[in-house]
C-alpha cells in the first residue's frame, strides 16, 4: 500500500515537474511569425464614459447653452465609444484609416454619431518620398496643450490634449533628406486644403484651394519646423517651432505664429460689435521635466494673439446678462450669434498651463495619478483637474478626472457652464 | 668623461618608462577592441528583429508587448510597438542622444528620455532603444577572470542612461554574460543577464533571452526575447520623425 502511494507520489511529483518545466519553456517562447504584416490589419477601442456636471446657472455659456431648454443643476452623460483603426496595403500603396462613433444620453437627449477621422490612401515610391490623398489629422507644433502653428488642423483640447481628432480632406506629400553632419534631417510637407460646400466647410470660406507648408530640420539635436498657410478660406499665416533636450530629462519648446489680416468681433455690452482687423501674434513656451522619481512635469504659457482680453471678454458677459436680465431676445440672438468667437475653448489671450504625473505612484505599477491646472492669467480664473489613470489590466484603461473650475462673475473659468465634472472612463483595446 | 655613467643610468631605465607609458593605452584600445567585437557579436550593424519584452510583477500577473526594431550605423535605432493593442502603432526613435516617442493618436512625436520606461517596464527606453556600447561608454580597466573578462566602462557623456557599467565577458564568445548598470552616484540601478545563446542565421550567434532585475523594483523582473534578427541594409530617410507613422510598411 506505502508503495503504491510512494509511485503515485513519485509520478506526481514528475508530472508536476514535467508541467512546470513545460511553463517555463512556454513562459519564454516567442516566435515572430505570428507578427507578420499582414494585408489588412484592423484594430481600435470601445468605450463607457459617465460624466457629471455641476451646472454653473449664473454663468453666460450656461444661461447661452440652456436658452429654450429645461433648467438644470446638473446633468449626468452616458458615453459609448467605439473607435477603429485599419490599413489596407497593397503594392505601393496603402489605405488607412480611423472612425468614431458616438452613442450618448443624458436626461435631456440622446445623440448619436458617427465621424471619419481619418481616410487616406498613401504611395510610397521610395522611403524618401510619401504621397498621400484623403482625409489627414495634421499635427503641427511642438506645444502640448496648445498649438499656435497647427494651420491645418482642428485646435487641440487641452483638456485632453492626447485625443485623437478628426482631420481635414487633403493632398499632402511627405518629402525626407537626411544630410548627414549637424544637419541630421530635412523634411519637407506640402499640403493643399480645398474648401467647398461639402468638403471641409468648417476650415473658413468654400471656394478656395489653401496651400500650405511645413519645412522640418533636426539641426544640432534641435527639431525645428517652419509653417506656412497661404491666404485663402482663412488670413495667411506663417509661423515656427522648435524643441531640444537640455538635459536628457529636462526638455524645452516654443511655438511663434503671425496671422496676417485676421478679423475678430467685438462686441460692447450693448451688443454693438466691431470687426478688428489686426495682425495677431501667438506664442508658446513650455518644458518638460522628468525627476528622478519618475516625476514628470509640464509647464506651458500661451499668449493667444487671436483671443480676447478680460476686458473685452467682460464686455460679452456684460451683453449677456443684460440679455437675460431684460428678457431682450434680440441681444440673446446677438449673443447667441458670437458664441463660436467667445465661446471657443481657451477664448482669452494669455493662458498657463501646468502638468504633474507620477508614474507608478504609492508602489503600484501602471498606476499613475496626476493634476493639470489652466489658469487665464489676465483675469486669474482657472481649472484644476485631478486625475487617477490604471493600466494594469490588459488591454484596459480606467480614468477618473475632477474638473474644478474657479473664478468670479465675468472671467473666463467663472462664466463657463460648468463648475465642475466629474468624469469616469473605462477603454478595452482590441 | 665623468657625465657618461649618469648619461647611461638614463637610457637604462628609457625602455621601462617606454613601456609605463605605452601600456595603459595599450590595454585601453584592446578593451575598446574588445568591446566593438562585443557590439557586432551581439548584433550586426545594421539589422531588422522582433523583441518581446515580458514584465513580471511580484503577484505573479505579467504584461507582454512586442516590438519591431531596426538599427542602422552605431547610433540610429527604431521600435514599432505590435502588442499590446493599447500600444499598437507607437513608435520609439533615438538618434544618438535624442529619443522621440510618436503615438497614432497624438500624432506628433515628443521628445522622451533614455531614464523613462515607453512600456512600464524594468527595462528601460535605453535599454529598449540600446545602441551600440562603444558608441556610448569607454573601456576603463579590462581585468582578466577565470571564466572571462570584466569590462569596466564609463559613459563618454552625461547624457548617457548610466554613467558606469561593469561588463561580464564570455572570453571565448565575446559575447556579454551579465552588466551591472550603475548610477554617477555609485548606486547599482540593475543587473543585465544575457541567456539562451541561439543560432539566427546569418552568422548571427547571441543570447536570445535578456532578463533583469533592479534593486529600485524589489520582487519586479523584465524579460526581453528576441527572434527574427537578421542583417538589414536600411536608408537614412527612416529614422526621421516624418516617416514613424510608415515604419510598420517596413516589415515583410
Amino acid at each position: 500500500m506505502k508503495l503504491a502511494w510512494r509511485l503515485r507520489l513519485r509520478w506526481l511529483v514528475f508530472l508536476l515537474a514535467s508541467i512546470a518545466i513545460a511553463q517555463a519553456a512556454e513562459e519564454y517562447s516567442f516566435d515572430a511569425s505570428a507578427f507578420e504584416k499582414k494585408p489588412f490589419e484592423l484594430n481600435g477601442y470601445v468605450q463607457l464614459k459617465e460624466d457629471n456636471f455641476a451646472l454653473n446657472t449664473a454663468g453666460a455659456f450656461y444661461k447661452l447653452n440652456y436658452y429654450h431648454q429645461p433648467q438644470l443643476n446638473d446633468l449626468n452623460v452616458t458615453t459609448g465609444t467605439m473607435q477603429l483603426a485599419g490599413k489596407l496595403r497593397q503594392g505601393i500603396g496603402t489605405f488607412d484609416f480611423r472612425t468614431n462613433s458616438d452613442l450618448q444620453r443624458d436626461q435631456l437627449a440622446h445623440d448619436h454619431d458617427n465621424t471619419v477621422f481619418e481616410a487616406a490612401y498613401s504611395v510610397r515610391p521610395n522611403p524618401g518620398l510619401t504621397m498621400e490623398a484623403g482625409k489627414r489629422a495634421m499635427r503641427w507644433g511642438k506645444g502640448y496643450a496648445w498649438n499656435p502653428i497647427g494651420f491645418v488642423e482642428r485646435p487641440k483640447n487641452p483638456d485632453d490634449p492626447e485625443l485623437a481628432r478628426e482631420g481635414y480632406g487633403m493632398i499632402d506629400a511627405d518629402w525626407i533628406y537626411s544630410p548627414g553632419g549637424a544637419l541630421q534631417t530635412i523634411a519637407f510637407t506640402p499640403v493643399l486644403l480645398p474648401v467647398a460646400n461639402n468638403i471641409n466647410s468648417d476650415f473658413g470660406a468654400s471656394g478656395y484651394l489653401n496651400p500650405a507648408a511645413k519645412l522640418y530640420l533636426l539641426y544640432r539635436d534641435t527639431d525645428i519646423d517652419f509653417a506656412w498657410q497661404g491666404k485663402g478660406s482663412r488670413p495667411a499665416r506663417f509661423g515656427m517651432d522648435f524643441s531640444r533636450n537640455l538635459l536628457s530629462n529636462f526638455e524645452i519648446h516654443g511655438e511663434w505664429a503671425r496671422i496676417l489680416q485676421f478679423t475678430k468681433p467685438v462686441t460692447d455690452a450693448t451688443g454693438q460689435v466691431t470687426n478688428l482687423t489686426v495682425n495677431a501674434t501667438s506664442y508658446l513656451a513650455g518644458l518638460r521635466y522628468l525627476t528622478a522619481s519618475d516625476t514628470t512635469y509640464i509647464a506651458e504659457y500661451y499668449r493667444n494673439g487671436t483671443g480676447y482680453s478680460a476686458g473685452e471678454a467682460d464686455q460679452f458677459y456684460r451683453l449677456v446678462d443684460n440679455a437675460f436680465a431684460t428678457g431682450n431676445s434680440t441681444l440673446v440672438q446677438k449673443a447667441l450669434s458670437l458664441q463660436s468667437s467667445y465661446g471657443r475653448p481657451n477664448p482669452g489671450q494669455d493662458y498657463v498651463y501646468f502638468r504633474a504625473q507620477q508614474k507608478d505612484a504609492l508602489g503600484i505599477v501602471y498606476f499613475q495619478p496626476a493634476i493639470f491646472a489652466i489658469m487665464n492669467w489676465q483675469d486669474r480664473s482657472y481649472q484644476v483637474t485631478p486625475e487617477l489613470l490604471y493600466t494594469g489590466i490588459n488591454n484596459t484603461e480606467l480614468r477618473l478626472r475632477i474638473f474644478m473650475l474657479q473664478g468670479g462673475a465675468s472671467t473666463d473659468f467663472g462664466e463657463k457652464a460648468n463648475s465642475r465634472r466629474i468624469e469616469f472612463y473605462a477603454r478595452y483595446y482590441f | 668623461m665623468s657625465s657618461r655613467p649618469h648619461s647611461h643610468s638614463w637610457l637604462r631605465w628609457l625602455p621601462l618608462l617606454a613601456l609605463l607609458v605605452t601600456l595603459p593605452a595599450a590595454a585601453a584600445i584592446d578593451g575598446t577592441q574588445i568591446l566593438q567585437k562585443v557590439d557586432r557579436n551581439l548584433e550586426p550593424e545594421s539589422y531588422e528583429a522582433y523583441r518581446k519584452l515580458i514584465d513580471i510583477q511580484p503577484d505573479g500577473s505579467r504584461k507582454e508587448s512586442v516590438l519591431y526594431t531596426l538599427k542602422k550605423g552605431r547610433d540610429k535605432v527604431v521600435a514599432l510597438f505590435l502588442a499590446p493593442p493599447s500600444d499598437k502603432g507607437r513608435v520609439t526613435l533615438r538618434l544618438g542622444d535624442n529619443m522621440w516617442l510618436y503615438i497614432p493618436e497624438v500624432g506628433r512625436p515628443i521628445r522622451i528620455t533614455s531614464l523613462q520606461s515607453v512600456t512600464g517596464s524594468v527595462f528601460n527606453n535605453a535599454d529598449i532603444l540600446r545602441i551600440d556600447y562603444s558608441a556610448e561608454y569607454n573601456v576603463e580597466a579590462v581585468e582578466e577572470q577565470k571564466d572571462g573578462l570584466l569590462l569596466s566602462l564609463k559613459a563618454k557623456t552625461g547624457d548617457v542612461a548610466y554613467d558606469r557599467l561593469k561588463m561580464w565577458v564570455d572570453k571565448k564568445q565575446l559575447l556579454p554574460v551579465t552588466i551591472e548598470c550603475y548610477a554617477a552616484s555609485g548606486m547599482l540601478l540593475k543587473t543585465l543577464h544575457f541567456k539562451d545563446i541561439k543560432d539566427f542565421g546569418g552568422g548571427i550567434k547571441r543570447p536570445a533571452t535578456l532578463e533583469t532585475d533592479s534593486p529600485l523594483f524589489k520582487g519586479y523582473k523584465s524579460v526581453m526575447l528576441w527572434s527574427g534578427l537578421k542583417k538589414r541594409n536600411l536608408p537614412d530617410e527612416i529614422f526621421t520623425l516624418n516617416y514613424l507613422p510608415r515604419i510598420q510598411e517596413l516589415r515583410k
